[in-house]
């Protein structure tokens, strides 16, 4: 085996090492740069959502319930609570969705925005459109996804799409389950 | 286990990491000329891609808690080229007969976007150490059945008559499609098994 | 005055003659996973084609210094520094283009034409040039996608550059322009082609279109043969013994 003098080993070793010491040190600037615009960018496009779906609200106060889970009380202009905006995820076809659900304060659903999917464009991406979401609006309590929707509580289903409209609606029942346990929680004291 | 084969199921069949998700077209396209050459490319793909993830899973826990997830893509990249040298050097070393079988694809790999795509799909998706082993498997795996049936179709495709401004790449994308397009079919069964 | 000349060929040569996607048959996964929607390939396009130029201009200036034995590594932290650095910048300020393009913004790194570019050109040539190709490069493949998008989003969702608000939203936030509706394809589209196996489709179709065109002007047809447009082969001849890429296909 041919042995390898010092010079041989230790040239392209340190001008690799120098090579990542500087990206490294240019990427934390540049993260250091954009981090807080980053962080505000997502608090503000989940300030808009929760003013979408909940169109009387003016104001959000962020509260957590007993089991750990974070909801939002809507607020309208004199301080009063007009309903409830709760963020869910479950697992869809293509990784983690994440709904956002707007409750009146009668525990009526007023709205549903989906935050992050990653499902097949064409198909399951359609969740993110009006008709499908407008489904769920004006609705109450536990949800089913369903091929040829008729009852009250069942949603129609997207076409070539059925994991997503399950998983959508499973976001949403869980919402539901968190407002109910909160206002519950609330006049029992 | 439900969680897990599902995840399988899903990865193999339809999120397929090539016909869906358009991940390693690269050799998908160059090397699925013969049955052969193909399984042994993906051989070597299901193997670097479980490895790559046993290995990076621990390395984004570290980056994540000294909040560095910036650096992810370059750690990752990183570790997945020094990775696929290491295990050709340790192949050609001590089993020459895997080595002859999968060790020449080895560094075709490194360039694979299905490597890093499933190591930052793991961690997009939240997946935890156990649900992203699986998940890379079944990706890996996904690769192989589309690799081997794309090369029985491109057997067959020899020989034939093709008009002429579509032989060589273009009848292969669109025998592409049509293999795509059947497993589109697998998504029923799916749906309905989890559903 | 010659000078002048082959630097504007070195631009122009990646538009058409050596289009990276329908002439060198490179970065084919993210042509077929983004093109799904005009607004996403242009998006896609765009990033690209910054790092191909950042990257190009780094490695030429540093190429006699990077050493040849660790030159792919160099190349490789070089290129992922600055897909970092896009992905950071996206994520600040077109949040809506980091949720479209999702996991293929960080996989920009493995396009090949970057990684390509870098080893056949801009490891070769000096800088303006090599600034000039890697621009030529990125504007080929930024056109070559909107080119497949246009025709898949108007067949598949029956609109065309929808979502583009969101993109221009960077510039000014009072554009309201969202895109056009085509008349009968928005209300029956032919969801197929935003599906893969469209996608697979149309490239083939516009692949086999190229190939006519080069014919008539006598060039060859675009190929793909074992892993010759691969950049990594050439160096895994070197890794691999003096294997060289025909016996790795031959399998």
């Amino acid at each position: 085996m041919k042995k390898f003098s010092l010079k041989e080993i230790l040239v392209p070793t340190i001008s690799l090492f120098v090579i990542c010491a500087v990206a490294t040190a240019l990427l934390g600037f540049t993260n250091s740069v954009t981090e807080g615009k980053i962080k505000e960018v997502a608090a503000k496009s989940a300030s808009e959502a929760r003013l979408r779906v909940c169109k009387d609200a003016v104001d959000f106060e962020e509260k957590t319930d007993k089991d750990g889970n974070i909801y939002f009380e809507a607020k309208d202009s004199g301080g009063n609570t007009v309903g409830f905006a709760v963020t869910t995820e479950d697992k869809s076809y293509g990784g983690t969705i994440r709904v956002m659900t707007g409750f009146s304060a009668s525990g009526e659903i007023t709205g549903i925005e989906i935050l992050t999917i990653d499902d097949t464009p064409g198909l399951g991406m359609n969740a993110k459109k009006d008709e499908f979401r407008n489904e769920f609006t004006g609705k109450k309590g536990e949800l089913t996804a369903s091929k040829n929707a008729s009852a009250d509580n069942e949603i129609q289903a997207l076409t070539g799409a059925t994991i997503t409209s399950n998983a959508v609606t499973r976001c949403v029942n869980k919402a539901t389950n968190i407002v109910e346990n909160a206002v519950g929680g609330e006049s029992n004291g | 286990m439900k969680i897990a084969l599902s995840l399988l199921l899903t990865a193999i069949l339809t999120n397929n990491f090539i016909l869906s998700k358009f991940l390693g077209i690269c050799p998908f396209l160059g090397v699925s000329k013969k049955v052969n050459t193909a399984a042994g490319m993906s051989g070597a793909v299901i193997f670097v891609m479980v490895l790559a993830t046993a290995v990076t899973y621990p390395i984004n826990l570290l980056l994540k808690a000294n909040g560095m997830e910036y650096l992810q893509t370059i750690v990752f990249i990183l570790v997945i080229a020094a990775l696929v040298q290491l295990v050709e050097i340790v192949l050609k070393k001590y089993m020459v007969s895997l080595y002859n079988a999968l060790g020449i694809y080895l560094p075709l790999i490194t360039t694979n976007c299905a490597v890093l795509g499933v190591v930052l799909l793991n961690i997009d998706n939240g997946y935890n150490f156990w649900q992203s082993m699986v998940y890379s498997l079944g990706g890996g795996i996904g690769f192989l059945v589309a690799m081997v049936m794309f090369a029985g179709v491109r057997e067959r495709l020899e020989g034939c008559d093709i008009p002429k401004s579509l032989q060589g790449l273009p009848i292969t994308l669109v025998s592409a499609s049509l293999v795509s397009m059947s497993f589109l079919g697998f998504a029923g069964l799916v749906d309905n098994m989890f559903a | 005055m010659a000078e002048k000349k082959t630097l504007g060929k070195e631009f122009t040569k990646g538009l058409i003659s050596e289009n990276p996607v329908f002439r060198l048959v490179l970065g084919t996964c993210p042509t077929l996973a983004v093109s799904t929607s005009v607004a996403s390939a242009i998006g896609m396009g765009v990033a690209a084609t910054a790092v191909l130029l950042c990257s190009n201009i780094v490695i030429s200036a540093l190429r006699k210094v990077i050493p040849q034995k660790v030159r792919i590594p160099a190349y490789i932290v070089i290129i992922a520094s600055f897909v970092t650095i896009i992905q950071l910048l996206v994520k600040a300020f077109v949040p809506a283009l980091d949720s479209a393009l999702g996991v293929y913004l960080p996989l920009i790194v493995v396009n090949c034409i970057i990684l390509g570019r870098a080893e056949a050109f801009a490891s070769k040539n000096a800088v303006l040039a090599s600034a000039l190709d890697g621009l030529g490069m990125g504007i080929g493949f930024t056109a070559a996608l909107f080119l497949m998008s246009t025709v898949r989003e108007i067949l598949g969702s029956g609109t065309f550059l929808s979502g583009i608000k969101d993109l221009l939203a960077v510039f000014s936030s009072d554009i309201t322009f969202n895109g056009f509706k085509i008349p009968f394809l928005s209300e029956n589209p032919l969801t197929i082609f935003v599906l893969a196996p469209g996608g697979f489709f149309v490239f083939g179709i516009l692949i086999a279109l190229s190939n006519k065109l080069a014919e008539r002007n006598g060039k060859p047809k675009a190929e793909i043969n074992g892993c010759d447009t691969c950049p990594m082969a050439k160096n895994c001849a070197l890794i691999a013994d003096g294997k060289t890429c025909e016996e790795v296909d031959v399998g």
